[in-house]
């Protein structure tokens, strides 16, 4: 077994980390709203999204090895390594991708403590870029593409991360506004169990689209760590195992249930109602499936974050915590700079140590933040029992969306 | 054309694609709901009027039509993971390829 190859199944396991964090960190974006309103059991809720994740992501048969080209200059356009960063048996690539994931798996870990729901994409963005500045300096990043399309960090992450809460927003706005108008005077015994139903239905499909997006680009990643150090060389195709240990990662995750997210994102945003639930969801279903066919990158969090959101602007006499929307709003503009940060970090460590020996610090570096945060999280712990009690920050004034919006 | 032209160019499509899927079925789903009450009559409603067997009758319709399209999404999660999409040019919904 040679150097590279240790450094390979390090980078392999560390890339499945950041699919598991990828699925629990996003379980709130399907699931918040019928954990919230209790059209689901919390428990019946993480395990309907985990299978739906695990079936979504064994369909998206389609090659995501791309995927890092639109932020950094890694890779050649048929998804191979640049042949400078492979000279060395692939040590380059590979420890450039490890100290990414690094990074962007510790901020998953963070802001989960803080019960944010920040984007899993943004973080893998932020980690790649991060430690691409630090080994190939700041040419090696796709800033602004070259024009002919929509490309680079600015075109594939900034302006979709501006556009894509506030579209979502609107339509869940229009859609809970209509849905109250048309319903007035029907008894609740119907809009309740009928929208629980529409709620179910609608939460699935998120989940379904989550499963195909996300867990593509854990694979891309992992089969262009593969290629680097020569272990397959077909960029037209990936290794069955690798598409099936990523998925079994993010349903795994998913069924974990990040619940401080579900918690924050279910009762922290909006006091959210059935009605409500089935216009966010639906919301998020349509503007995530119409992204993916446009060709329109962004991410499920901040979708389904406008879309809770937006379904307490448009609830007559609804509340909504701008407070806890501001946290929020934050820790998504932050995100990408912080795993950057981190990536960068990561990467010198490792090279100033070199070869086997840094990839081993840095992946101890992980482990060890990791549990430190898992430690932390366990003194005040979340769980299925009481991510639904109530919300009481008494601090905060709470404002009529009427007046605020 | 800039990055800036492209988002744009963009984000209004998901705008419209968004408001007529993701704001029209769960209105198209109100309305089924408003039918079913409807139907009931009696403690169903405010008014509490008495129940017309029309109303039961236009809300299975319009649910019908509501996981119809949903389905139809799910068929297009699936088509777009094999390469294909779904084609609307003979009216009803067909798989093509990409």
């Amino acid at each position: 077994m040679t150097e590279t190859t240790v450094i390979l199944a390090l980078v392999v396991v560390t890339a499945l980390g950041f699919d598991f964090t990828n699925g629990f960190h996003d379980t709130a974006n399907a699931m918040a709203t019928s954990i919230a309103t209790g059209a689901l059991r919390p428990k019946v809720a993480v395990a309907l999204s985990g299978i739906l994740n695990l079936i979504g992501a064994f369909l998206s048969v389609e090659v995501a090895l791309t995927v890092s080209n639109a932020v950094v200059r890694i890779q050649n356009s048929d998804g191979t390594p640049k042949e400078a960063l492979t000279s060395d048996g692939g040590t380059a690539l590979l420890l450039i991708v490890l100290a990414g994931l690094v990074g962007s798996i510790v901020w998953n870990l963070f802001t989960w403590l803080l019960g944010l729901p920040s984007s899993s994409s943004h973080a893998l963005f932020g980690g790649l870029i991060g430690a691409t500045i630090a080994g190939l300096g700041w040419a090696g990043v796709n800033w602004n593409g070259d024009g002919s399309k929509l490309d680079g960090v600015v075109g594939k992450v900034i302006l979709p991360a501006l556009m894509s809460p506030v579209i979502a927003g609107l339509v869940a706005a229009v859609g809970t506004w209509i849905i109250y108008k048309i319903t007035v005077g029907v008894a609740a015994r119907f809009t309740e169990n009928g929208f629980r139903w529409g709620q179910i239905g609608s939460a699935s499909l998120v989940s379904l689209a989550h499963g195909t997006n996300d867990a593509q680009k854990t694979m891309g990643v992992i089969t262009l760590a593969l290629i680097a150090s020569g272990e397959w060389t077909d960029t037209g195709n990936i290794p069955f195992w690798v598409k099936a240990s990523c998925a079994l990662a993010i349903a795994l995750g998913t069924y974990l249930g990040g619940w401080r997210i579900i918690r924050t994102l279910g009762k922290g945003l909006v006091e959210i109602a059935s009605p409500q639930g089935m216009a966010a969801e639906s919301s998020s279903a349509a503007v995530i499936l119409a992204s993916s066919h446009l060709g329109f990158a962004l991410s499920t969090t901040h979708v389904a974050t406008g879309s809770i959101l937006g379904s307490g602007v448009g609830k007559p006499g609804a509340q909504v915590r701008w407070r806890v929307a501001g946290r929020m709003v934050a820790a998504w503009l932050i995100t990408l700079p912080s795993a950057a940060v981190v990536g960068a970090l990561m990467w010198y460590i490792g090279d100033l140590i070199g070869g086997l020996g840094g990839a081993l610090v840095i992946f101890l570096i992980l482990l060890a933040a990791a549990g430190y945060m898992y430690w932390h999280s366990r003194k005040t712990p979340v769980d299925h029992n009481n991510v639904n009690d109530e919300w009481d920050e008494p601090a905060e004034r709470r404002e009529p969306a009427g007046t605020a919006a | 054309m800039s990055n800036l032209g492209f988002a744009l160019e963009g984000a209004w499509k998901v705008l419209l694609a968004g408001l007529i899927l993701g704001a029209g079925l769960p209105a198209l789903f109100a309305v089924g709901i408003r039918s079913m009450a409807f139907g009931a009559g009696g403690d169903a409603e405010v008014d509490h009027a008495p129940p017309h067997p029309i109303g039961r009758l236009v809300a299975y319709v319009l649910f019908t039509v509501v996981v119809f399209v949903a389905l139809l999404g799910i068929t297009f999660i699936v088509a777009s993971g094999f390469g294909k999409t779904i084609s609307f040019d003979h009216i009803y919904p067909t798989i093509v390829d990409k």
